[in-house]
């Protein structure tokens, strides 16, 4: 795999942030874990480091879930990066707006650490 | 195993040494060193930065004891040494300090990890495992949890303990030979032992068990659970694996969540399996008592479920057709034969000299004799009558023709009324007329009263013009289905078996709704309902002994059938699809005495189908 393989979390609570990338460093191939705290900070990152893995929030301030993710998908230089939303669990309405704004996956919180691992081990291919 | 390079972020001590380094003499080099990667490097001058490299102060960090990094300075000039000792101890402390935080940290987070795991994994076992209410299936589902990628064992198996005794029965099992291999570990010294436990553990390395001689070749670790709920054990998970040291901790902490959850669910499962055994051994004996109710129908509450079953398998079976859509499954298999078994059910309730009649002047006795008895006094009074002509001087030839002729016409008279009498034939306005001026003639009891021959009820029933049954006994009989209806409707059914008194009570509807009792058409009775009406009918005119005729044959049932579905009384789409697919030719070779079974031509009632 290649050497800059990149993941992006983005979540506005710090210990899902965390958690996750616990979790994503058990990855093999060492990919870089890049972190941000809101939308829009998450879509600057996005757009900057262009990632292949997305992990974002839905619920976020100044900038939430989808509009990232729509914004994400009218970039046409993104298009290999592919979003995995996280949503809470009984928001399963959430689903049909992220499929709509074009995340590809999602994920329910509090998130199975191996689901989230099989998750990018298929995604990157690894 | 600790992975610190993953501790501290490259950038964060980037800008540590940023900050602190300016404070030493300048040209100073740094590196810091952690879990064998090199995180960051302050080195303008390229020197030699390695651990034991001349001029080069290191600084170990320690996690739990172990060195897990370690903090490198390069003095440019030697007079400095001690000052840079002091800054370099510094550095090294607040590194040090971060990476305990940061290891606490992380052993929490790890933690949190292992329970968002668990839970997920509950989540998911507990919607996976209670999906089903068969004991079979739950034990099946558990055991494919362990089956497969991401997992370590390399053969599975659940053992069941039978429910009177200590036995264990293998239910399932995973992996090659898996059957025969299991097989072999259940007469094995060591399953004795681990099936009796009260808790389960894992065994990697078998040959260094003393209880263990090699049992099973493939075997080389194990992992053994009793599956538990409410104090009882129900079963036995085994997993085994071909490598010793096959299974770690964490393998059995994800088999214990798994059977807990599993234990509960098959409790379940067989709590509600010897519920529902109760609930149909109930209706079995509402079925055996309505049959046993009368000697003539024995049988038929047994029968009309079976034969119900062959119809709505092959209309299961159906690839085309009116039953395309048709579909069984073992819930709706479950409640038509209740449905069937039931379906007479008001029947107990109805009187048996109703059930049973079997001649019109069936009332416990049959009054055929009766009305015998009185032509046998006619007949002595017309040779008294023979006499006494002889007596009062009559010509001999000519009392004798008098006499011959009353005897025939007596003779002639009872036959007809016994004929009347079994129901067999239809009683139209000429033969009413007949019985009626037979009851006028007149007959003197042994009190010298004077009585018709018949009787005004006798009249009543003997008039009946189709079987044996007069309007108000076919009431009483008719009242059966509301019973049945009536009865069923109290049982709280389940939501699997929430149709079974539909399918059950409209078995006489017809599907012109001229049926009782609700009259409903055929498009207001479910395809079940009128599969148990068919089956009820063929039943009927087959059974090996009714009380109103013999035996019938094949071929005049079918024809019977075939009339009921032309006056549309019967459904032609179940008729046909009885036929084509011989569903009565199946069930008669298995039923009927050998010379009820004829030749039915079923094509000719087939032809022109679909017209």
């Amino acid at each position: 795999m290649s050497r800059n393989m990149k993941i992006a979390i983005v979540d506005d609570e710090i210990h899902i942030r965390s958690l996750l990338e616990q979790t994503l460093e058990d990855l093999e191939g060492e990919p870089d874990i890049l972190i941000a705290a809101n939308g829009a900070e998450g879509l600057a990152l996005i757009e900057r480091e262009q990632p292949q893995l997305v992990f974002l929030d839905v619920m976020m301030p100044l900038m939430n879930g989808y509009e990232v993710c729509a914004a994400v998908r009218k970039n046409p230089g993104l298009s290999g990066t592919t979003i995995v939303m996280l949503t809470a669990k009984g928001q399963e309405s959430d689903r049909v707006r992220g499929l709509e704004e074009g995340a590809h996956r999602f994920i329910t919180k509090p998130f199975d650490p191996d689901e989230i691992l099989d998750l990018a081990r298929e995604i990157l291919g690894l | 195993m600790i992975k610190a390079e993953h501790y501290l972020k490259s950038a964060w001590v980037r800008r540590q040494f940023e900050l602190m380094l300016p404070l030493l003499s300048s040209g100073i080099s740094a590196a810091l060193q952690l879990g064998g990667k090199r995180l960051v490097e302050f080195n303008e001058a390229g020197h030699d930065l390695s651990e034991g490299a001349p001029g080069v102060r290191a600084f170990p960090l320690t996690l739990e004891g172990e060195q897990v990094g370690t903090l490198l300075l390069r003095l440019p000039a030697q007079n400095e040494t001690a000052q840079v000792e002091a800054w370099g101890n510094l550095l090294a402390h607040s590194l040090q300090g971060m990476l305990e935080a940061e290891h606490g940290r992380r052993s929490v987070a790890r933690e949190t990890l292992e329970s968002y795991r668990e839970m997920a994994l509950l989540q998911r076992a507990v919607t996976d495992l209670n999906h089903s209410l068969k004991p079979a299936a739950v034990v099946a589902a558990l055991l494919k949890e362990f089956d497969g990628r991401n997992n370590t064992a390399d053969y599975g198996a659940v053992f069941m303990r039978a429910a009177d005794n200590d036995d264990c029965d293998l239910a399932v099992s995973f992996g090659e030979n898996a059957g025969k291999d299991f097989a072999r570990l259940k007469d094995s010294r060591l399953f004795a032992d681990i099936s009796v436990r009260e808790t389960g553990d894992i065994v990697n390395d078998l040959s260094s068990s003393p209880l263990w001689a090699g049992d099973v070749a493939n075997f080389q670790a194990l992992l053994w659970l009793p599956l538990v709920a409410d104090g009882e054990r129900l079963g036995l998970l085994v997993l085994a694996s071909r490598h010793i040291e096959g299974f770690s901790a964490a393998d059995l902490k994800r088999a214990q969540t798994l059977s807990s959850v599993a234990a509960t669910a098959l409790r379940n499962a067989q709590l509600y399996a010897a519920e529902q055994k109760m609930f149909q051994s109930f209706v079995r004996v509402i079925a055996t008592a309505i049959d046993a109710k009368s000697p003539y129908t024995a049988g038929h509450c047994r029968r009309v479920p079976e034969i119900t079953l062959m119809i709505a398998e092959a209309a299961h079976q159906a690839n085309s057709g009116p039953f395309v859509d048709f579909t069984l499954d073992e819930d709706e298999r479950n409640a038509m034969e209740i449905a069937a078994m039931l379906h007479d059910c008001g029947k107990v309730v109805t009187p048996e000299w109703v059930v049973d009649k079997a001649t019109k002047l069936d009332c416990i006795a049959n009054r055929i004799h009766l009305v015998a008895l009185r032509f046998e006094v006619l007949r002595r009074d017309a040779l008294i009558a023979r006499y006494r002509a002889l007596a009062e001087g009559e010509k001999p030839e000519s009392a004798e023709t008098v006499y011959q002729e009353r005897l025939r016409q007596l003779d002639d008279d009872f036959s007809f009324l016994e004929k009347c009498n079994t129901g067999t034939e239809f009683i139209s306005s000429e033969h009413l007329a007949r019985i009626e001026s037979i009851a006028q003639q007149r007959w003197n009891d042994t009190r010298g009263e004077n009585h018709p021959l018949l009787t005004e009820n006798e009249v009543y029933n003997l008039a009946i013009q189709r079987g044996t049954l007069n309007p108000e006994e076919r009431i009483i009989i008719e009242y059966h289905a509301v019973h049945t209806i009536n009865m069923l409707s109290q049982i709280a059914f389940p939501r699997s078996l929430r149709n079974v008194t539909e399918y059950a009570a409209g078995h006489h509807e017809r599907m012109d709704g001229k049926g009782y009792p609700r009259g409903l058409k055929g498009d207001q009775l479910s395809i079940p309902a009128r599969m148990v009406a068919i089956a009820d009918i063929f039943e009927a005119l087959t059974a090996p002994d009714r009380p109103y005729r013999k035996p019938g044959k094949l071929s005049w049932a079918i024809d019977i059938m075939h009339r009921m579905k032309l006056d549309n009384h019967i459904d032609g789409d179940l008729f046909d699809l009885f036929l084509s697919e011989k569903v009565y030719l199946a069930y008669a070779s298995k039923h009927l005495a050998a010379n009820q079974i004829d030749e039915v031509d079923a094509s000719r009632y087939l032809a022109g189908r679909g017209s």
